[in-house]
């Protein structure tokens, strides 16, 4: 497990740029795209390159990250277009956001088609369809504070708000959902609670 | 940097005012004879704009009392909704989207469509040919309100009229006939 640790550190910490090797001035370490602004950590998540597998262990799943910054929309309404498409196959996801009458289903579309196509072009996915979203999550954009006229003069202080939309896509079917706690789950759990109990301090 | 014009103080104060004003209306009816109170920088201590200040000190003292029932304070939040509750009402099933069941394929261009609607692509398609035909049919015309009292007929690319298209306008179309436009 010693073992499995350190690879598991190694692989975090190993962006693709060092691999690149070679002379006494590697030039391929000057920033020269316009890096200024921060890069996230979501965007970041796709960097990640794990160590070859092992002949028998099971295929590991590609995960694609992919997201959208500053969209002109509120992470409230975003969220409950978010928590519909949790868990869906990305066709199916596709088909609600099309029919749907909100501003940022068009938003969540494109965002699913795109990481569809960089799921296909480069995280090596065989088939566009066998992609299921296991993670979409909305987050705060940068909000502004704007005066908003009302009669006889008064003023208020309104907020233009944006907000982030997060989409992980992992290759394989969807898992199923899970089955609904029954009143038979929650008292099977209560007694098991009573039976744990035991005396503390004591022999 | 934040600029702030006004704070919501003047609305409140405004609202006191008006209140204020009805309350001396009940208590003193005979202090303004019809006229309206100058708006302006006025103290928000009621006492201050009548000018019997006699009587104002025995009457704040028993003020409650004599408040008339017709007067209506605005309801208002005692305590702060707290984020597990606001949760709860925020994502309860009643307000998350439903799942829409009635998303079926084309059977003619196999894209998505509603079952009780027209599929989008088909129909854009449609839309773009009739453009081009009444296209055709403004270049005949020559102009507006010039619409033959006859019946059009379009014709596409070689095809004749028959003996049925004897008295109708021709329209004439330069590609091939579109699988969907069936001729009669």
């Amino acid at each position: 497990s010693g073992a499995a640790w350190a690879r598991g550190l190694l692989s975090w910490a190993r962006p693709e740029r060092w691999l690149a090797s070679g002379s006494l001035f590697p030039v391929s370490c000057i920033h020269t795209s316009t890096s200024l602004q921060k890069i996230g950590k979501w965007e970041k998540k796709n960097r990640i390159v794990y160590p070859p597998q092992l002949p028998g262990e099971p295929r590991r799943p590609a995960e694609i990250y992919h997201c959208r910054r500053e969209i002109k929309y509120s992470k409230d309404k975003m969220w409950y277009l978010a928590k519909l498409i949790k868990g869906m196959s990305i066709d199916q996801a596709l088909a609600q956001l099309e029919f749907s009458d909100k501003k940022g289903a068009k938003v969540i579309k494109e965002v699913l088609l795109e990481a569809q196509e960089m799921a296909v072009r480069k995280h090596n996915v065989e088939f566009k369809s066998n992609l299921h979203i296991a993670e979409s999550q909305t987050g705060r954009g940068r909000y502004v504070k704007r005066l908003r006229c009302h009669g006889k003069g008064m003023f208020g202080m309104m907020k233009i708000s944006r907000c982030h939309y997060f989409v992980k896509l992992v290759e394989g079917p969807p898992p199923p959902p899970e089955p609904p706690r029954t009143g038979f789950d929650q008292a099977k759990e209560y007694v098991q609670q009573l039976r744990n109990r035991t005396l503390v301090h004591t022999l | 940097v934040l600029v702030r014009v006004c704070s919501p103080l003047p609305r409140f104060r405004a609202l006191i005012q008006r209140c204020w004003e009805r309350l001396e209306r009940g208590l003193w009816p005979g202090v303004f004879g019809g006229q309206s109170p100058p708006w302006g920088p006025l103290a928000v201590q009621g006492p201050a704009l009548v000018p019997q200040g006699i009587n104002d000190v025995g009457e704040s003292s028993a003020e409650a009392p004599i408040l008339p029932e017709s007067v209506v304070w605005m309801a208002a939040p005692k305590h702060r909704r707290t984020i597990e509750v606001n949760r709860c009402r925020r994502r309860h099933p009643t307000k998350l989207i439903e799942r829409k069941r009635n998303i079926d394929v084309c059977p003619e261009c196999g894209n998505l469509k509603q079952k009780h609607v027209l599929c989008g692509y088909c129909y854009a398609k449609v839309k773009e040919e009739t453009r081009l035909i009444r296209m055709e049919m403004y270049k005949k015309e020559g102009g507006p309100f010039n619409a033959p009292t006859v019946e059009t007929v379009v014709l596409y690319e070689g095809e004749k009229p028959t003996e049925k298209d004897e008295g109708k306008r021709i329209i004439e179309r330069a590609r091939k006939r579109p699988s969907w436009f069936v001729q009669n």
